[in-house]
């Protein structure tokens, strides 16, 4: 047995820590939190002046009611749950990206996972607004939960709005808790960096985050649990959203196929808008050390995946309606491609089905332009689905006698400008004050890679 | 009491310096880590965190609550429809999903901050933030005595820097 090195003197060993240099991830990520330039405090503008604008028109519809939103029979459900549907959708490839990627131990998450988890949290508060915007008299709106009162009634519990208030607000709340846990260690980070303000908030924030092994041992496994609770929640949170139509026995909407053909969907646009916001953040910050083409090559895979997936629920769809030998479902469906809203219908298609597959191709899959533009396509497309399936639905339900024609009315387009403001607002504040990339969890990999170049060594 | 601290580059020396100090019966140690590394962490403790618990309790308190709510509301307002019972479970169980995810949740976050003795503002003595760098911390509580056979230990291992905290 080798003996030990002789040991140094007690006094020797009693001496100042020595500097040390910080880590070059920390350098790195911590500094897209420093400074803002013009063009961002001019882009911060811009949102905060969209979400007043949209505000503004909010407050005039309360006052005025929802006549002015164009709500008029048979379309008693327009742009704004249109729109309700989109945001939720976003908001799924975050916990998808976080908890079931986690579950697969798929590593190049990590460059991602945050800042989908943020935009998870801001998709959802922007959709969960919609759901008061919607309705007439929103100063009730709280009617839809459980609270004792003193007519001594209880809400519903068989109604799909009822299971979407609970799959809605738990989705929010889970993800917000993801998302901060996630934060804490790298909160710290911050603390011990900053100064002033910033100090005191990161440290208030970091919870007394001291990176020892109790507290890394119950993060993981917070990490882990948390995973494994939101992973079933992601898939049912859309799923609930479907049975919102799919209960209904409105033509094109009562199908057993809904829940996964929206699920899909959901991730499918979910993907996409994190390419549509990274891509232009890693050029901005030059994170292209951190979030390679590699990742965007993944996510591209994904979004390949779920196209086909969204590709083959559209084609099921008609094929559903003409097996069916329902005249009202075979109408809804002929009238969705040939009828007053053929082009929102090719709109979905081209963007949701056609467009997508060139990604079969590693050039397109690699080629961050394209990425782009496909990804902001995807986004149109997706709205367009929403809007397919629940105006073309609604107007042209089984009686030709109360048919109508849906037509988008100002306050709903200003509202809708107004919700992309208000996720874009959120997204940039969180850009300056929180850590956009997992420094800690990029930081293992860093570390490990560095302990196996050592091994190699030896 | 006396407490050492060694410094580490990597978690593979930490992980053994620790695995060593424990064989040699110290039991007081406090280790501080820049990212989690399995390791490192079994070689303090192998016993899984508690927060397990704390999801376990959480998820069946919703499954319980969702159903118990949804039924015992749907039989305080009774709704006759068409000589329907008025409950309906297939339906109640979408809100006790939801609620067993919702309280799992909460109570594993709950579980980290007890068993990861979050909420405490006041830092370690020891603690630096070259701890949230790059570099590792093994904090040796030990009785004076025992200092020159930790600082070989720590050193055999590859420690960067060892301190004598205290005396």
């Amino acid at each position: 047995m080798t003996p030990p090195p002789p040991a140094e003197s007690v006094a020797a060993m009693i001496r100042p820590a020595s500097r040390y240099s910080d880590s070059k991830v920390n350098r790195d990520l911590l500094g897209v939190m420093k400074g803002a330039s013009i063009g961002y405090w001019g882009l911060l503008g811009l949102c905060v002046l969209l979400v007043h604008v949209a505000g503004s028109i909010w407050v005039y519809q309360v006052y005025k009611g929802l006549g002015i939103a164009g709500y008029a029979h048979p379309i008693f459900w327009g742009a704004y749950i249109v729109t309700f549907v989109f945001w939720v959708g976003i908001a799924h490839a975050g916990t998808l990206i976080s908890a079931i990627l986690f579950l697969f131990r798929a590593k190049w998450r990590n460059a991602i996972n945050r800042s989908a988890e943020a935009m998870t949290v801001f998709a959802v508060l922007t959709a969960a607004q919609f759901l008061g915007i919607h309705v007439g008299r929103m100063w009730k709106s709280y009617f839809i939960l459980p609270y004792p009162n003193q007519r001594g009634l209880w809400v519903n519990f068989k109604s799909p709005l009822m299971w979407d208030t609970f799959a809605i607000s738990t989705y929010a709340t889970i993800s917000i808790v993801f998302l901060f846990i996630g934060l804490i260690p790298d909160l710290a980070i911050a603390r011990d960096r900053a100064r002033g303000f910033r100090k005191g908030l990161y440290t208030l924030l970091s919870l007394g985050w001291q990176g020892t092994t109790n507290q890394w041992k119950a993060h993981n496994r917070t990490v882990l649990h948390l995973s494994g609770l939101a992973t079933p929640l992601v898939l049912s949170v859309h799923s609930v959203v479907s049975w919102d139509f799919a209960m209904a026995i409105v033509p094109g909407w009562h199908a057993t196929i809904f829940a996964p053909y929206f699920v899909a969907g959901a991730i499918f646009s979910g993907f996409a808008m994190v390419l549509t916001v990274m891509i232009p953040v890693r050029r901005i910050f030059s994170l292209e050390g951190y979030i390679t083409d590699y990742h965007f090559e993944n996510m591209a895979r994904f979004i390949l995946l779920t196209s086909i997936i969204v590709g083959y629920a559209y084609m099921a769809e008609y094929w559903t309606a003409w097996y069916s030998g329902v005249e009202a479902e075979q109408s809804a469906f002929w009238l969705r491609a040939f009828g007053p809203y053929w082009i929102s219908t090719w709109v979905m298609i081209i963007c949701n089905g056609v467009l997508p597959q060139i990604l079969w191709f590693k050039k397109a899959r690699t080629h961050v332009p394209t990425l782009f533009v496909l990804s902001v396509l995807i986004n149109i497309g997706m709205w367009f689905e929403r809007y397919v399936i629940i105006i073309t639905g609604l107007s042209r339900e089984y009686d030709p006698a109360v048919w109508g024609t849906f037509t988008i009315s100002w306050p709903e387009l200003g509202i809708v400008c107004g919700s992309f403001a208000f996720f874009s607002m959120f997204f940039l504040i969180f850009l300056k004050l929180f850590p956009i990339i997992a420094i800690a969890e990029v930081k293992e990999i860093v570390i490990h890679e560095r302990a196996h170049a050592e091994e190699g060594a030896h | 009491m006396p407490r050492i601290l060694g410094i580490y580059d990597l978690p593979g020396k930490t992980a053994a310096a620790i695995t060593q100090i424990r064989a040699r019966g110290y039991t007081e140690i406090i280790t501080y880590a820049p990212a989690p590394f399995e390791e490192v962490e079994d070689a303090v403790d192998p016993k899984p965190s508690g927060v397990r618990l704390y999801t376990l309790i959480g998820g069946l308190a919703g499954v319980i609550t969702g159903y118990a709510i949804t039924v015992w509301m749907a039989n305080n307002w009774q709704m006759v429809i068409g000589g329907k019972p008025f409950s309906s479970i297939p339906p109640y169980t979408i809100i006790a999903f939801e609620l067993t995810i919702l309280f799992g949740g909460l109570m594993t976050a709950l579980g980290f901050f007890i068993k990861g003795k979050m909420l405490r503002f006041k830092q370690h003595d020891v603690y630096h933030p070259r701890f949230s760098a790059e570099d590792f911390g093994v904090v040796v509580t030990c009785q004076s005595r025992d200092v020159p056979e930790l600082e070989s230990l720590l050193r055999a291992h590859g420690a960067m820097e060892v301190t004598l905290v205290e005396s």
